[in-house]
Parts: C-alpha cells; sequence; structure tokens
C-alpha cells in the first residue's frame, strides 16, 4: 500500500505493508532511533509520539491510518525550532529540579509532560478566575495520564513538581514573548 | 522488514451504503474500529492475524461518529470514542457507565477506543458489554441481507450467547448505540486494574438497582470475566430484588451461596475472581445496610 505522510516536517512517502504498525515504520523505514521499543501493544509506553498534535502509542497505530496524516516524533524537539523551544523549557525543569527520567522513557515523558502543559495553561487561559498555582488535573487524573508510561524511574511528586516547574518557566516565556 | 507479504486491502468508505457496498463485493473481510484491540495482539504483524484480505476502517463513515440525546435516551455512533461518551456525557449518562470508561485507562487509550469496538472484541469480554446490559441498553445492526442493508434494533442482553459472549449476527455490523439516561438510585461498579493486561484473574462488575425505603427493586447485577464472558441472569437479579435492609449475615451467607452456585454452574472462575466478587457482593450489602439504618425515622 503507498502512504503518504509528513514525519517531522518531512513530506514522505512509503510502500508499506497496511497493517504495520507505526512504531515500526519509524524503526524501520525511517531509521528513527528515538523511538526505542517496540512491545506489539503491551502499552510500554515507550513509543509516544503526536499524530496531528494528539499523543499516541504507535505501536497501536496502523499505516493506513498515518496516510495523510502529520506525525511528530521527538526528533522534532531536537531539529524544529518551536517543538526545539519547548523542549529547552522541559530541560531546564529538569535542570532546576535535579530530577530526569531515564534513558528508557526520556522521550516518551518529555513528549507526555510537553503535551500535559499545554493543557494546564490552555486551561488557566480558558478560565481567568482559576488560580493559576491550581492543578487543573487532579492527583487520580494525573496518575492515570502519566501510568501510559509504565517505567517506574519518577514517582508522582516528581512529576507533579516538574509540570509545575515547565508550567511557570512556559508562562514566563510566553509572557516576555507577547 | 517484510514489505509486500500479506498486506490487507484497506477500504474506507464514506458512507454506510458504500459499506454495504463493499460487504456486496468482498468477502474474508474483518472490520477496524479504533484499533486498540486489534493492535494488542501478539500476532498482528506481520502475521495474518486479522485473519482477512480485506480491512474495512470504519472511521471515516460519518454516520458512526454522530451522538445525540433526548430526555429520555442518549445516542452514540459505534465510532464515538469512549473519550468523548465520558467528556460529553459526564453530566446525563449513568454513572457507572462513565466509570466505567475512566477506569479503561488514560485519555490517550480511551481516546482512540471506540463504543462499537469495545462491544465487538472477539475472543476476549471488556467491561463495557456488562455494564450497557446492566443498564438495559440497546443496538442497532446494520446486516447485508438480500444486495440490502438492513437495520435492526435489540437489547444488548439478547445478543449474549450461551457461552456470554457478545455476538453480532453474521456480515451485521453495529451502527449505534442507545442507552437510557435514568440514574437508577443505587448503582455500583468495579473493575480490576489489569483488566486487559491479566484477564485470568481480572474481574469487572456492575450492579443497579432502584432503592425505595429500605426494599431493593429492579436489581441487575452482571459480572464480566474477561475469559469467560458475561455472567447475568434473571434468576440473580431475582435474588436480589425485594430485599429488605439490613441484611443479617446468615442472609448475606445464602446469597452469596446461590450466587456462586450459579456462576460456576456455567463459568470456569478462579479463586482471585471469587474473592474479587464476594468482596464486591459484601460492600453492596455493607452500604445497603448502612443506608437503611441511618435512614430518617419517618421515611421507615
Amino acid at each position: 500500500m503507498k502512504i503518504e505522510c509528513t514525519i517531522d516536517g518531512k513530506r514522505l512517502s512509503f510502500s508499506l505493508n497496511s497493517n504495520k504498525p507505526l512504531s515500526l515504520v519509524l524503526q524501520e523505514n525511517c531509521d528513527y532511533t528515538t523511538i526505542n521499543a517496540h512491545c506489539r501493544g503491551k502499552n510500554c509506553g515507550l513509543c509516544l509520539v503526536l499524530l496531528d498534535n494528539m499523543p499516541v502509542l504507535s505501536c497501536m497505530v496502523p499505516a493506513f491510518e498515518i496516510h495523510g496524516k502529520t506525525i511528530t516524533t521527538f526528533e522534532s524537539f531536537l531539529r524544529i525550532k518551536y517543538f526545539n523551544r519547548k523542549l529547552n523549557d522541559i530541560e531546564k525543569a529538569y535542570e532546576d529540579l535535579g530530577i530526569r527520567p531515564c534513558d528508557d522513557c526520556y522521550t516518551s515523558r518529555t513528549i507526555l509532560f510537553d503535551y500535559l502543559t499545554d493543557i494546564i495553561i490552555a486551561k488557566n487561559n480558558e478560565q481567568p478566575s482559576f488560580d493559576s498555582g491550581a492543578e487543573p488535573f487532579n492527583v487520580e487524573s494525573l496518575v492515570k495520564e502519566m501510568s501510559i508510561i509504565k517505567c517506574t524511574c519518577m514517582d508522582l511528586h516528581d512529576v507533579r513538581q516538574i509540570l509545575n516547574r515547565i508550567r511557570i518557566i512556559r508562562e514566563k516565556r510566553i509572557g516576555r514573548r507577547s | 522488514m517484510v514489505e509486500g507479504l500479506n498486506s490487507p486491502n484497506i477500504h474506507t468508505p464514506k458512507t454506510l451504503s458504500e459499506y454495504g457496498n463493499i460487504m456486496l463485493h468482498n468477502t474474508n473481510t474483518s472490520l477496524w474500529a479504533g484499533g486498540t484491540y486489534i493492535m494488542t495482539r501478539p500476532d498482528v504483524y506481520p502475521s495474518r492475524a486479522t485473519g482477512t484480505d480485506n480491512i474495512i476502517y470504519l472511521g471515516e463513515i460519518e454516520e458512526l461518529h454522530r451522538f445525540q440525546r433526548n430526555d429520555r435516551v442518549a445516542e452514540f455512533g459505534a465510532m464515538v470514542p469512549l473519550y468523548q461518551m465520558a467528556t460529553s456525557g459526564k453530566g446525563v449518562l449513568p454513572k457507572i457507565l462513565v466509570s466505567n470508561i475512566e477506569s479503561i485507562g488514560c485519555s490517550i487509550i480511551t481516546r482512540r477506543a471506540t463504543i462499537g469496538g469495545a462491544l465487538c472484541t472477539p475472543d476476549m469480554t471488556t467491561s463495557i458489554p456488562g455494564t450497557l446490559i446492566a443498564l438495559s441498553s440497546n443496538v442497532e445492526m446494520k446486516i447485508v441481507k438480500k444486495k440490502r442493508l438492513h437495520s435492526r434494533w435489540a437489547p444488548i442482553s439478547r445478543l449474549v450467547d450461551k457461552n456470554g459472549r457478545f455476538q453480532l449476527p453474521p456480515k451485521a455490523l453495529l451502527s449505534r448505540v442507545r442507552i437510557a439516561i435514568n440514574q437508577p438510585s443505587y448503582q455500583k461498579f468495579f473493575c480490576t486494574k489489569d483488566f486487559m493486561s491479566k484477564p485470568e484473574d481480572s474481574v469487572a462488575i456492575a450492579f443497579v438497582a432502584d432503592w425505595e425505603q429500605d426494599i431493593l427493586q429492579n436489581a441487575r447485577l452482571v459480572i464480566t470475566l474477561p475469559k469467560s464472558g458475561i455472567c447475568f441472569s434473571r434468576d440473580i437479579d431475582n435474588i436480589f430484588t425485594a430485599l429488605r435492609f439490613p441484611l443479617e449475615d446468615s442472609e448475606y451467607d445464602s446469597i452469596y451461596n446461590v450466587l456462586f452456585a450459579f456462576i460456576s454452574s456455567s463459568f470456569q472462575i478462579s479463586p482471585l475472581q471469587k474473592a474479587i466478587i464476594r468482596s464486591f457482593v459484601g460492600t453492596v450489602v455493607e452500604e445497603l445496610n448502612r443506608k437503611a439504618l441511618t435512614m430518617p425515622i419517618s421515611e421507615n
């Protein structure tokens, strides 16, 4: 099956098995090294990518579903300016707090932190009366959202600290720009 | 890399009539909704795990994405994601359905999983059909018959075969799910965390009833054992219906014994599943006992 899609800003065309998982397409057809797992749908959470700006587990997306869509992997965070700025915020938060995800889950966790921070900031902007210090995710829903990554290198306390730190750094940056 | 081997043809109908045409002209087809179940099968790629030469992807059929509600019922197209059901229906849908959807996992999974897919998983039962049976929900099926697409509504409980599996008629497509939006006055749902990953020891239980004075009416208990199937019966419901609370310990023990005699006669059940069901029934009885004992005297 011929599939055309945009991966990390590049328009690509492949001839693929129609039910090949996206995680294997990225590893085998694009030689991406930042996707380091193919758990065959066991939800290890280490193959997280953005499909049309929504996070998905790439091992659960068949090739025929990516036709005409935009895929953003961690490579975008390294190469594209817009994402690189976001990565800098996250890196700064890791540095400030002295907490870092392990090498296995670094890419997936970073994408997930970025996505959750964007939701938190959007919710703060939607509701001006909403106390900006309050968390739109209660503990239970945060545990649920983070449970997609099975790696145990971070606990909930670390996650909350990091999310809060990224939010502060990002809001400051956006505030400076505007 | 195994490109070119066993690559199924993908059909992406835009309407239900297009779907009907594809079904008429192709044999050996399999339907693809969100893919969350199919993609977790160990042999999905590169083998012929789907067992077919043709995959019909339902994601682009607009009719299957609609949802609407009136005063009495909410209707969801089969391709409505569970996340959308839980968020848009949070205020109106019965609480046990919302908590069932929330128990499935994070939004990354529930955004892809669809209500139709959750009902029609082939060799394993998810927790959703049990809850919908407890809520007396109905489904609409589109069946290809005599070169035409026919439509039929049926209660979900009627589509469960004698082995406890949800089964659609051959060549049928589940197109809509209709859920009554009245809230039963007592409802409780429980599901073990690793329902999909450890099916042998997992169990989901949905219980609804109307609580009038200190008596249970219209009770419905549905137990889902992912490997064995869905367990429900009018006999079980009758055990709970017309019970007057608070219950004595001996009454609780006899309920438990009758319940397990019924389940064990038709389903294989592990000791852990047995313990979970016992604890659930115990919690329900305890809660209703407390409710009966703390009622104002004028109501008693």
